[in-house]
C-alpha cells in the first residue's frame, strides 16, 4: 500500500525516489540461484531464508554459488538458537542444555523441535529443522566444521547469559561485559563468516590473523540495532546499554525514556553511538579484504546501513520514543553504493560520519571525543584513497627560496626603481619650468595667448562636432562651420 | 641510552622549557644549558648543578661561539626562533625580522655546534614550512611531500632553516628537523589567547566554510617528548640523520571543534549558528585588508585568516612512529583541557594586577 505521506515525501525528495527506481530496475545480481538444479529441501530452506530475514535473504541469494548454500544455512541454524534463546516460555533447565548442544543436532538426521510456544513467529523453521540438517550434512565438511565451532560457542555464550541473574535483572553492567556480550550475539557471527571467506578462497587470510578487524564488523551491526532499538528492548524488559555509561547521566535505566530527562538521555546516547563509532574505521580496513564482489557486497550493505541508522540516531530524541528507521529511498540509495567498490562505500561513510559531525553540539560532554571519532575515521578513508598525492602537488608559486640575501637584492632593485622614477619626475619638472619661461618671454613680447586659445577652442568644437556628434542636437555648431566654408568660397 | 649533555636555544620559551622539562625527566643525569637571549631564569627551573643558564643572541655568532665553547655540549636542541604574532602572520612587515633570526639564527647556531663539536643536532621545524602555501589543502600528508618557499614569512623561514640542518647532517654531526604542528598547552601565546578573544569579540556563532576541515594540535608535552626522542636516536642507532619528521598528537579534529571545545571551557556556548560560505568570506576578508590598509590598524579577518579557517592540515605520523618510536603520551582533549586551565589562570593573575 502507498501512503500520502509517502508520495508526499518523495515528491520533496526524488533523488532518493530515483534510487529506488534504480535499485528496482538497474540492479543486477551478481550471481543468480539456478532454481531448477536446487532439492527440494535446499528451496525449503531458502523460502524459510525469506520468512525469517527481511535484510538479509536478498544478499545471501545473490551470493557466489560456493557459499551460497553454506552461508543459508548457517543463518538459519543461527536464527533456530536465537528462536530458542528468545523463548521466554521454555523453563531454563530445558534451555541450558538444548543451548549448549544445538551444534550437535545439526547432523542428527530428522531433528526437530516442537516446544515451542505458538506465537514464536520462526517456530516453524525449528519444526521443519530436519531440511536443514538434510542440507547441512551436504556442505564441504570444511564448511561444516566452521559453521557447528561457531554454533557450539554462541549457544554456551548464550546459555551463559540465561545462568547469569545479574543480567536479567539489571541488565549489562559494564562496558567490558557489553563488549563481550556483542562478541557472543555478533563477533562470533563475523569469526565463523571470516573463516568461510577465507577458506573459500574469497577472503584475504590476514583478515583471520587481525581478529579485531571481524570482531569489529558484528560489533559495529550490533552496537547500532541496540541503540536504535532502546525503546523497543526496554518494552519487551531487555536492557542491553550498559550501566557503566547510562549511570554517568541519570539514576535509572528507565530515566532514559521519560521526557523529563531528554537532555541527558540525549547525553548518554552520545556516548553509545561514540562505542559504536570507533570501529567503523576497522569495518572499512575489513572490507579492503574482500576479494569476490558478491561476498563484498554481503559485507558492505550491512555495514552502510548501520553507519547510516548510526547517523540518523545520533542526537535524535526520537529513539526513546518509537524504532525509527532509515527511509526506503536511503536505503536503495546505500544498496547501489554499496555493490560497487570499497571506494564508494567509504564515500557512503565519510557524509554520514559528517552528518554525525554536523550533529554534534558543545553542551554533549562526549563533544571533544566524537569530534575526533570522525577526524580519525575521515584520516583512514584519506590513507587508503588519498585525495592528493605528493607527486601531484605543483606548488602554485615557484621560485626561488627567498633568502636575506634574495630580499637585500630585493630592496636594491626597489632602490633603483626609485632612483629611477625620483630622475624622470626632475626631467618632468624641469621640462615644466623652462616651456613656462618661454611661454612668459613670449607673452611679455606680446603674444596674444587668449586669441590662440579661442581659435584652438572653437576647432576643436569644429572637430567635435563634425567627426564626434553629427546628430541634429550638434547643428548649431555645425552651421557656422559651413557659413564659414562659404565665405572662404 | 644516556644524554650527557643538552644545549637547548631559546630554553625559556614555550616549547623549550617544555623540552627542558622532558629531559629533566628522562635523563636526570644530563647537564643541561638553557640558552636565551636573556640569560636569565624565570621560568621557574630549579638551579642545581645540571642546570645551568646563559645568554646568547642566535644572531650574533660571537657570542653563540662565547657559550658553546664553555659547555662543550653533546647534543643542541635548537628551538629559538620567532614566531609572528597572528596579526602579521599574513604580511611580510617582519620578513626581514624572521629570517634573519630563524634562517641566519640557525646557520649560526649550525656553525657553532659544530666548531665546538657536538654530536647531535636537533632541530625544531615546523610544519607550515610544507603547508603554509595556502593554495592547497593538506589531508594526510606525510614527509614525502615538498617544502614550499613562496607561503607565509613563517612558513618560508622554516622551510629554509630545515635545509641548512638536513644538509649539514653528515660524519661531523648527525642532525634532524622535527616539524611539530601547532601547539597548546602551558604558557601557550598563539592558539588559545586569539580564540578566546572570540568570545569578547562577539565571534563565535559564524562558521566560515563547512566546519569539516580536519587540524593537527599538539600538546606541547608530546612535542619535548619527540626532541628527547631524536637526540637519543641521533647518538644511538643515528636512523634519524638528515631527516625531517612531522610530529603531532596524530588526533586530527576540526579546528571549529577545537574553539568550540575551548569556548566551552571559558562556559560560552556560542548561541546560534550562521554559516559562511568559503568565497564569501575570502571576499570579506579581502574587504577588511582594503579597510585595514586605508586606516592602518590590524583587525581578525583577512584573506590570509580565511583560508587558513577553511584549510586542510593534518599529517599522517608512521615516519616518526617508526623511526623515533614517538607517541603521544597526552590524548589531545586532556591537552585542550591542561591548555584552557592554564590560560584560565593566567587570565585571573592579569586580573588581579
Amino acid at each position: 500500500m502507498v501512503k500520502v505521506t509517502d508520495i508526499l515525501y518523495y515528491a520533496i525528495n526524488p533523488q532518493e525516489l530515483r534510487s529506488i527506481i534504480q535499485w528496482k530496475v538497474w540492479h543486477q545480481p551478481v550471481h543468480e540461484r539456478e532454481e531448477d538444479k536446487e532439492s527440494v529441501s535446499s528451496r525449503i530452506c531458502y523460502d524459510f531464508l525469506d520468512k525469517t530475514s527481511r535484510s538479509f535473504s536478498a544478499v545471501i541469494q545473490e551470493l557466489h554459488p560456493e557459499l551460497l548454500l553454506p552461508i543459508c544455512l548457517f543463518y538459519l541454524i543461527l536464527r533456530g538458537l536465537d528462536t530458542i534463546e528468545d523463548d521466554t516460555s521454555i523453563p531454563a533447565e530445558t534451555k541450558n542444555p538444548l543451548l549448549r548442544d544445538f551444534h550437535d543436532r545439526l547432523e542428527e538426521d530428522g531433528w526437530c523441535f516442537t516446544g515451542n510456544r505458538p506465537e514464536e513467529k520462526d517456530r516453524e523453521l525449528l519444526v521443519q529443522f530436519k531440511h536443514v540438517v538434510t542440507e547441512f550434512k551436504k556442505i564441504k565438511p570444511a564448511y561444516r566444521d566452521i559453521i557447528k565451532d561457531t554454533t557450539d560457542k554462541m549457544g554456551n555464550g548464550m546459555a551463559d547469559y540465561i545462568n547469569n541473574a545479574e543480567f536479567n535483572e539489571v541488565g549489562v553492567d559494564k562496558i567490558e561485559d557489553y563488549e563481550l556480550y556483542c562478541h557472543y550475539v555478533a563477533g562470533l557471527v563475523g569469526e565463523g563468516l571470516t573463516r568461510l571467506f577465507v577458506e573459500s578462497g574469497y577472503g584475504n587470510p590476514a583478515l583471520l590473523q587481525k581478529s579485531h578487524l571481524h570482531e569489529s564488523m558484528g560489533r559495529f551491526l550490533q552496537k547500532t540495532n541496540i541503540i536504535r532499538d532502546i525503546k523497543e528492548d526496554f518494552d519487551d524488559k531487555r536492557k542491553f546499554w550498559p550501566r557503566e555509561i547510562w549511570s554517568k547521566h541519570v539514576d535509572k535505566y528507565e530515566d532514559l525514556l521519560k521526557p523529563e530527562y531528554r537532555d541527558a538521555a540525549l547525553n548518554c546516547s552520545s556516548e553509545m553511538v561514540l562505542n559504536a563509532l570507533n570501529h567503523a574505521d576497522e569495518c572499512l580496513f575489513y572490507l579492503a579484504g574482500l576479494k569476490e564482489q558478491s561476498v563484498f557486497n554481503f559485507c558492505a550493505i550491512p555495514q552502510s546501513m548501520a553507519i547510516a541508522t548510526l547517523a540518523l540516531c545520533f542526537r535524535n530524541p526520537k529513539i526513546f520514543e518509537r524504532n525509527i528507521k532509515i527511509t526506503r529511498g536511503q536505503a536503495c540509495q546505500i544498496m547501489v553504493a554499496s555493490t560497487q567498490n570499497l571506494r564508494i562505500v567509504c564515500e557512503v561513510f565519510r557524509d554520514h560520519v559528517r552528518l554525525i559531525h554536523k550533529k554534534n553540539v558543545p553542551q554533549d560532554p562526549s563533544f571533544l571525543k566524537i569530534s575526533i571519532a570522525c577526524g580519525k575515521i575521515e584520516q583512514f578513508i584519506e590513507s587508503i584513497f588519498p585525495s592528493q598525492r605528493p607527486e601531484d602537488v605543483i606548488r602554485s608559486k615557484p621560485g626561488e627560496p627567498k633568502t636575506l640575501k634574495a630580499l637585500e637584492k630585493e630592496a636594491q632593485d626597489k632602490e633603483a626603481r626609485h632612483d629611477m622614477l625620483m630622475m624622470m619626475m626632475a626631467m618632468g619638472t624641469m621640462l615644466l619650468v623652462v616651456s613656462g619661461l618661454m611661454f612668459g618671454l613670449a607673452w611679455l613680447l606680446g603674444a596674444r595667448f587668449d586669441l590662440a586659445f579661442a581659435d584652438a577652442k572653437k576647432g576643436m568644437q569644429d572637430i567635435m562636432a563634425s567627426n564626434w556628434r553629427p546628430a541634429p542636437g550638434s547643428s548649431r555648431a555645425a552651421k557656422p562651420a559651413k557659413q564659414f566654408d562659404h565665405d572662404e568660397i | 641510552m644516556e644524554i650527557g649533555s643538552v644545549l637547548v636555544t631559546g630554553g625559556t620559551g614555550f616549547l623549550g622549557s617544555a623540552i627542558v622539562r622532558a629531559l629533566r625527566e628522562k635523563h636526570p643525569h644530563c647537564h643541561i644549558t638553557v640558552v636565551d637571549i636573556q640569560g636569565s631564569n624565570d621560568t621557574g627551573f630549579a638551579t642545581d648543578s645540571d642546570l645551568s643558564f646563559a645568554q646568547a643572541d642566535v644572531t650574533s655568532p660571537e657570542s653563540l661561539s662565547n657559550v658553546f665553547s664553555k659547555c662543550r655540549p653533546q647534543v643542541v636542541i635548537h628551538t629559538a626562533g620567532i614566531v609572528p604574532p597572528l596579526s602579521e602572520r599574513y604580511a611580510r612587515r617582519m620578513e626581514k625580522d624572521v629570517l634573519r633570526v630563524n634562517v641566519e639564527g640557525t646557520r649560526n647556531t649550525l656553525r657553532a655546534a659544530k666548531e665546538a663539536g657536538c654530536a647531535a643536532f636537533v632541530y625544531t621545524g615546523s610544519c607550515t614550512a610544507v603547508i603554509d602555501d595556502v593554495s592547497i589543502q593538506y589531508a594526510n600528508i606525510d614527509e614525502r611531500w615538498p617544502l614550499a618557499y613562496r607561503s607565509s614569512i613563517y612558513g618560508e623561514s622554516k622551510a629554509l632553516a630545515e635545509e641548512l640542518v638536513l644538509s649539514s647532517s653528515g660524519d661531523g654531526i648527525k642532525a634532524c628537523v622535527l616539524r611539530p604542528s601547532v601547539i597548546c598547552g602551558e604558557g601557550d601565546n598563539q592558539l588559545l589567547p586569539p580564540i578566546h578573544a572570540c568570545i569578547a569579540k562577539r565571534e563565535t556563532s559564524y562558521i566560515i566554510g563547512d566546519g569539516h576541515n580536519l587540524w593537527d594540535i599538539t600538546y606541547v608535552g608530546n612535542i619535548a617528548d619527540a626532541h628527547v626522542l631524536a637526540a637519543q636516536n641521533l647518538l644511538s642507532t643515528m636512523t634519524a640523520a638528515g631527516e625531517a619528521f612531522f610530529i603531532q598528537n596524530n588526533e586530527p579534529i576540526a579546528f571549529r571543534d577545537l574553539s568550540l571545545a575551548v569556548w566551552k571551557h571559558f562556559g560560552h556556548i556560542p548561541p546560534f549558528k550562521i554559516v559562511i560560505p568559503a568565497g564569501l568570506a575570502w571576499f570579506a576578508g579581502f574587504l577588511a585588508e582594503c579597510f585595514t590598509w586605508m586606516s592602518g590598524t590590524t583587525a581578525t579577518l583577512s584573506r590570509g585568516s580565511v583560508r587558513d579557517a577553511c584549510s586542510v592540515r593534518y599529517a599522517n605520523g608512521q615516519k616518526a612512529e617508526k623511526i623515533l618510536g614517538y607517541k603521544a603520551r597526552v590524548g589531545i582533549e586532556e591537552g585542550i583541557r591542561i591548555s584552557c586551565e592554564d590560560y584560565a589562570k593566567r587570565l585571573k593573575q592579569r586580573a588581579k594586577e
